[in-house]
């Protein structure tokens, strides 16, 4: 069961089940806890060739045990997401911990990843469960409709779930050419519907100084 | 389990916060200038143009008046609803009324076009006069504050309507050769605070719960005449806002 302590501490209440989460994340627990060391990106053998191939790498620990385990990193802000069924497409270094019966992958995102200066690859969180991602700043979750496409900026974008088409577009043009850029060229148009989730602050994007 | 609240166009607010990190514009065929990329999501169709080129000329011949500067800021322009954010640092809306304001220049995301912006004479400073909304940025909450009194060099975010900031030393603790050794060096206890901005007379100050200075961003440079801040050749012109004390002056160099 997870649970927000504060904004930046995540709890979890184990009662003899596990939990995957981000290596090194753990601050305190009570009761009794093992941790086990993992490699995220996806299971098996398969697995194993898309992270060495993606490079999506991701180091996970598995913790098992009973009582209350504490969760935080750099005093990140945490988001909780409940998965029905559904898929979270998020950066690795955005996710802090899933419930052991939520799978992890690897999947292709395009330019859009390439752009925002995080890889061509991101995880995707699949099943029913919980998740609890990391933001620099308090995140906003913002629906996505038919009626409301949503644009984002490559650098604020940390992850979305639902049924969604992301289209990457340009407004390069002459200007941004002879030094008049918007500084808003590059952008993710979300289409479909689900959530998107943006963070209040960019990451350095190759695209961010156009 | 309490996911995050879920905002669609419908429930974003309208010119107002969202969280204490994030700000939500909303444009009805209106223009908004911002600050190259502060936007990181927005709603509906909205166009970011480039300043300095000939469809804005009417508009930033009354809305914007340092001219080197306009590479640094876009004008929004549609109809939706844009969020702001600036490097998870607080944003905050002010209005004015027929007033004016002068800020730091890193701290300014967003303003209205019925504001005018102008470069201060302070450098590193912008002024904004007129009626209108603003979005701003700062280290922590911002608190208000009323003259007379001294700030720390860091700490200040802008000021409105009083006409008077300048420096001030404690001149006790900084006069001599031991004390000019004492301020340069650091040795024999230097407390960090000899060196405040003073201001008095009638109006607000306005000031960050840190001392973490958002990057500065370039006002322009002003034209090279006699008289003016800033205007001599560049490293020798007046001392900046913060800097310590030079060696030579304590010995009369």
């Amino acid at each position: 069961m997870f649970r927000l302590q504060g904004s930046k501490t995540l709890a979890v209440d184990l009662a003899g089940d596990a939990v995957k989460a981000k290596n090194g994340s753990m601050v305190a627990y009570d009761g009794r806890m093992t941790f086990k060391k993992m490699t995220g990106g996806g299971e098996g053998l398969r697995g194993m060739v898309t992270r060495r191939l993606t490079g999506e790498q991701m180091a996970v620990m598995e913790v098992t045990g009973q009582g209350t385990c504490f969760f935080a990193d750099r005093a990140s802000e945490i988001s909780l997401v409940s998965l029905h069924g559904d898929k979270l497409y998020v950066e690795a270094s955005n996710l802090l911990c899933t419930d052991s019966g939520l799978r992890t992958g690897t999947t292709f995102t395009g330019m859009r990843g390439s752009a925002a200066g995080n890889g061509l690859f991101t995880t995707t969180v699949e099943g029913t469960g919980q998740a609890a991602i990391m933001s620099d700043g308090s995140a906003v979750a913002l629906r996505v409709s038919a009626q409301y496409p949503l644009f984002v900026d490559p650098g604020a974008y940390i992850a979305h779930q639902g049924n969604l088409q992301q289209h990457f577009q340009s407004g390069v043009n002459f200007r941004t050419l002879m030094g008049e850029g918007s500084g808003e060229s590059f952008q993710i148009r979300f289409e479909g519907e689900g959530l998107v989730y943006v963070q209040p602050s960019e990451r350095n994007t190759i695209g961010g100084n156009v | 389990m309490s996911g995050p609240v879920v905002f669609d166009p419908m429930t974003l607010p309208s010119d107002d916060n969202v969280n204490a990190y994030t700000f939500c514009v909303e444009l009805k065929g209106s223009q908004w200038f911002l600050q190259k990329g502060k936007m990181i999501a927005y709603y509906g169709r909205i166009e970011f143009n480039g300043i300095g080129h000939g469809r804005f000329q009417g508009l930033i011949r009354t809305s914007f008046h340092s001219p080197l500067h306009a590479a640094d800021w876009v004008v929004a322009e549609g109809s939706g609803k844009m969020l702001l954010a600036d490097r998870a640092f607080d944003v905050n809306s002010y209005d004015l009324d027929d007033g004016n304001l002068t800020i730091r220049s890193g701290n300014l995301l967003a303003y209205q076009p019925t504001l005018a912006l102008k470069q201060s004479i302070v450098p590193g400073f912008l002024t904004l006069i007129g009626t209108g909304k603003f979005v701003a940025a700062s280290n922590g909450p911002v608190v208000f504050m009323e003259p007379p009194l001294r700030v720390d060099p860091q700490a200040l975010v802008g000021w409105a309507d009083c006409p008077s900031p300048c420096h001030h030393y404690d001149h006790g603790y900084m006069t001599g050769v031991m004390g000019g050794l004492r301020a340069f060096t650091g040795i024999g206890g230097a407390s960090g605070e000899e060196h405040q901005f003073e201001f008095v007379g009638a109006g607000t100050v306005l000031l960050q719960s840190s001392e973490a200075l958002m990057a500065e961003q370039p006002t322009g440079a002003v034209p090279q005449q006699a008289g003016i801040p800033g205007a001599g050749q560049p490293g020798s012109g007046p001392r900046r806002p913060g800097q310590r004390g030079d060696f030579q002056h304590h010995f009369g160099l």
